[in-house]
């Protein structure tokens, strides 16, 4: 599903990634865990490729294409999906509207129908309805004025009716209740399939008591330091990241 | 004698034409001594009157094509059709409780035009110069819009000087909409006179686009007790496209509120200049202003505000936002508040901005390409102005039209 080999990523100038490997099947749940500032996001939105987030050396094949070819909507209609740490406000654009012309904008590229719109207000109403959050927030302006749990939910309600073929979910957990943070978890599982996978960057493992991860890794100073299995997760919450420093002395 | 006085107004030599006369002679006057704005007059420092120096404008309206289009509209309503300057009397079409009728010097007040300098150049050359004035009158509350539309073709080369005054009975309330668009290069200099009577209600809608005509138009309501005008205003500008719209308050519970998006691309230029006067106490008015600026389009925005002394207990609150949306575009945003009376609460903000880098990456992660997050983008930048508006077909059709715009 998505391999990238020595992955180099610099923004304004200064090298974030440094040389990373990853190599993620179809289906797997991979975590990714790692200190403040180590390169997670860089690495996520690198993936989606954002803008000044320049890889510098390295190649990432996705679903058998090279994803670094792409621009950043090409890379979402090809199944690629972000869901932000700071998902954005936009004033004044529709939550439902915007939903719906990005799943149309999507298919379009791939050279499907539109979507029909009773249809698609069904599915976004049964993805909000699950996720407990009041369907008022479909009329309203996209994250503008969410709480913070709002927020990450319309993330994973998005990620829902996209159903990409990659989700990476940078802290989604971060900021949820316990209570939204099963709902959110509930929502991922449900849409755990043998040709879907994720990459779950967090920094707790209780989120990962929920979604089971298949590989754990550990990202410090912009490279994988470490991989294991679950075990690694627990490990990091008893003893943190001190063992990388001695790991590398 | 400047060249623009040379140019627009050659032909009224004083001689009386009727009734209109002794107004004539003086508008003639004030323009003669005073002459037409330059770069330092206040006010119209933006506009580049050059522009008109350096057009030729024929003497005679050009003659009526077989029909002249009428735009479309997704909702039914009264028309009245301005072509080339002239009222197409075939396509007219008024709602019920709204007459049409000539002007009479009665209707015509100048008290509140400046005759001391060249501020007012264009009002006075209108009044000078306008062919047939015309005079709507509402009655009780037709349940029709009406749609004033203003159209020409390529044939346009003229300056014309059209005038219109919409009075409304005690009580009455109308939604006004003016359309105004077209290819020919000539130059509309027009006056609209709102009047609106105790209690009654006017929503006023402007929307405008001109490929190469030059429009200049002075707009003044004026708003008597308990009173409502609404204003809410598309302007796409055009090469040069002048503005200049008056509220004024006058008795107690009187309210006005203007809300106004200019979306310009090209070499598109709006100069905006609005002024509430809250003459008494006890009104109220909300301004809601936003300019995009793409390519080397200009944007002047100047708001003022002016709650006179002894206007004790008026509110009033402007807002104001700017996108530029290239480096060649210019933007030029000035409210002004002037109090001179007590209880009273005032407030502006204004700011000018760019696209936001993050929403547009994260529209385009979702699947939208680059156009489409940009075109989503200031549409929601611009369509909350229109919020105030009452939701209906009306509005549907603006906020589609501003889709358009975009
Ligand atoms: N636009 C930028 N300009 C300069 N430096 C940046 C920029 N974006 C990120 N960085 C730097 O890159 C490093 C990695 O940041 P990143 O956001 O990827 O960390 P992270 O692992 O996601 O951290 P956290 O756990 O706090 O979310 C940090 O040192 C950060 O300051
Ligand atoms: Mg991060």
């Amino acid at each position: 599903m998505l391999n990238i080999k020595n992955l180099h990523v610099a923004v304004g100038g200064e090298e974030i990634i440094k040389g990373l490997d990853l190599e993620v099947g179809p289906g797997e749940l991979h975590a990714i865990m790692g200190p403040n500032g180590s390169g997670k996001s860089t690495l996520g939105y690198a993936l989606a490729g954002r803008d000044g987030y320049e890889v510098t050396d390295g190649s990432v094949e996705f679903d058998g294409r090279d994803l670094l070819e792409l621009e950043v909507e090409q890379r979402a209609a090809a199944g690629l999906f972000l869901a932000l740490q700071y998902p954005v406000e936009i004033p004044g654009v529709n939550n439902a509207y915007f939903l719906r012309a990005a799943l149309n904008a999507q298919r379009k590229a791939r050279g499907e129908e539109e979507v029909d719109s009773m249809a698609f207000l069904k599915t976004v109403r049964e993805q909000l309805k699950a996720l407990k959050m009041d369907e008022a927030l479909l009329k309203r302006a996209v994250n503008e004025g969410f709480s913070g749990g709002e927020k990450k939910r319309n993330e994973i309600v998005q990620l829902a009716v996209l159903q990409p073929k990659l989700a990476i979910l940078d802290e989604t957990d971060s900021g949820l209740d316990i209570d939204a943070l099963k709902l959110v978890a509930e929502g991922v599982n449900r849409l755990r399939d043998e040709n879907r996978s994720f990459i779950v960057i967090t920094h707790y493992q209780r989120l990962l008591e929920y979604l089971v991860p298949d590989r754990v890794h550990v990202l410090s100073d912009g490279r994988i330091a470490e991989s294991g299995d679950r075990s690694l997760a627990q490990r990091l919450e008893r003893e943190g990241y001190a063992f990388l420093d001695t790991a590398e002395a | 004698m400047s060249a623009l006085i040379e140019k627009l107004l050659p032909q009224v030599a004083g001689e009386d034409d009727g009734s209109f006369g002794a107004l004539r002679r003086k508008a003639q006057k004030v323009l003669m001594k005073h002459g037409f704005p330059h770069r330092k007059t206040e006010n119209w420092k933006y506009l580049p009157l050059g522009l008109l120096e350096k057009r030729t404008f024929s003497d005679a309206v050009p003659d009526r094509a077989a029909t002249p289009s009428l735009p479309t509209y997704p909702f039914e309503a009264g028309v009245i059709h301005f072509h080339n300057g002239r009222l197409d009397p075939d396509s007219c079409r008024l709602p019920d409780g709204v007459s049409l009728t000539g002007m009479l010097p009665a209707d015509i007040d100048v008290s509140a035009l400046d005759d001391t300098g060249p501020a007012d150049a264009f009002a006075w050359l209108n009044l000078a110069r306008f062919d047939q004035g015309w005079k709507l009158r509402v009655d009780g509350r037709p349940d029709e819009p009406l749609v004033v539309a203003t159209t020409c073709d390529d044939e346009f080369d003229v300056a014309v000087h059209p005038r219109l005054c919409v009075e409304l009975a005690e009580g009455a309330t109308l939604t006004l909409i003016e359309t105004q668009g077209g290819p020919g290069a000539g130059l509309i200099n027009g006056v609209l006179d709102l009047r609106l009577g105790a209690r009654s209600s006017l929503t006023h809608v402007i929307e405008r686009c001109f490929a190469e005509t030059a429009l200049i138009q002075r707009t003044a309501a004026r708003v008597s007790d308990a009173a409502a005008y609404r204003a809410f205003i598309l302007d796409g500008g055009g090469p040069l496209t002048r503005q200049d719209l008056v509220a004024e308050l006058v008795s107690p519970g009187a309210t006005a509120g203007i809300s106004g998006v200019a979306t310009l691309s090209g070499r598109a230029l709006v100069d905006y200049h609005t002024a509430i006067e809250h003459r008494v106490g006890g009104t109220e008015s909300h301004e809601n202003f936003r300019i995009l600026a793409d390519d080397q389009s200009t944007g002047v925005f100047n708001g003022r505000i002016h709650i006179l002394r002894g206007a004790d207990d008026s509110h009033s609150q402007m807002n104001t936002g700017n996108l530029l949306l290239s480096e060649n575009a210019r933007i030029n945003t000035k409210p002004e508040l002037e109090i001179h009376a007590e209880d009273v609460t005032a407030s502006h903000g204004a700011t000018i901005g760019q696209l936001d880098d993050d929403a547009r990456f994260y529209l385009r992660s979702r699947g939208l390409s680059e156009a489409q997050a940009i075109a989503l983008l200031k549409y929601g930048f611009a369509a909350a102005v229109f919020d105030t508006m009452a939701s209906g077909a009306v509005r549907d059709w603006l906020t589609d039209r501003l889709k358009e715009h975009l």
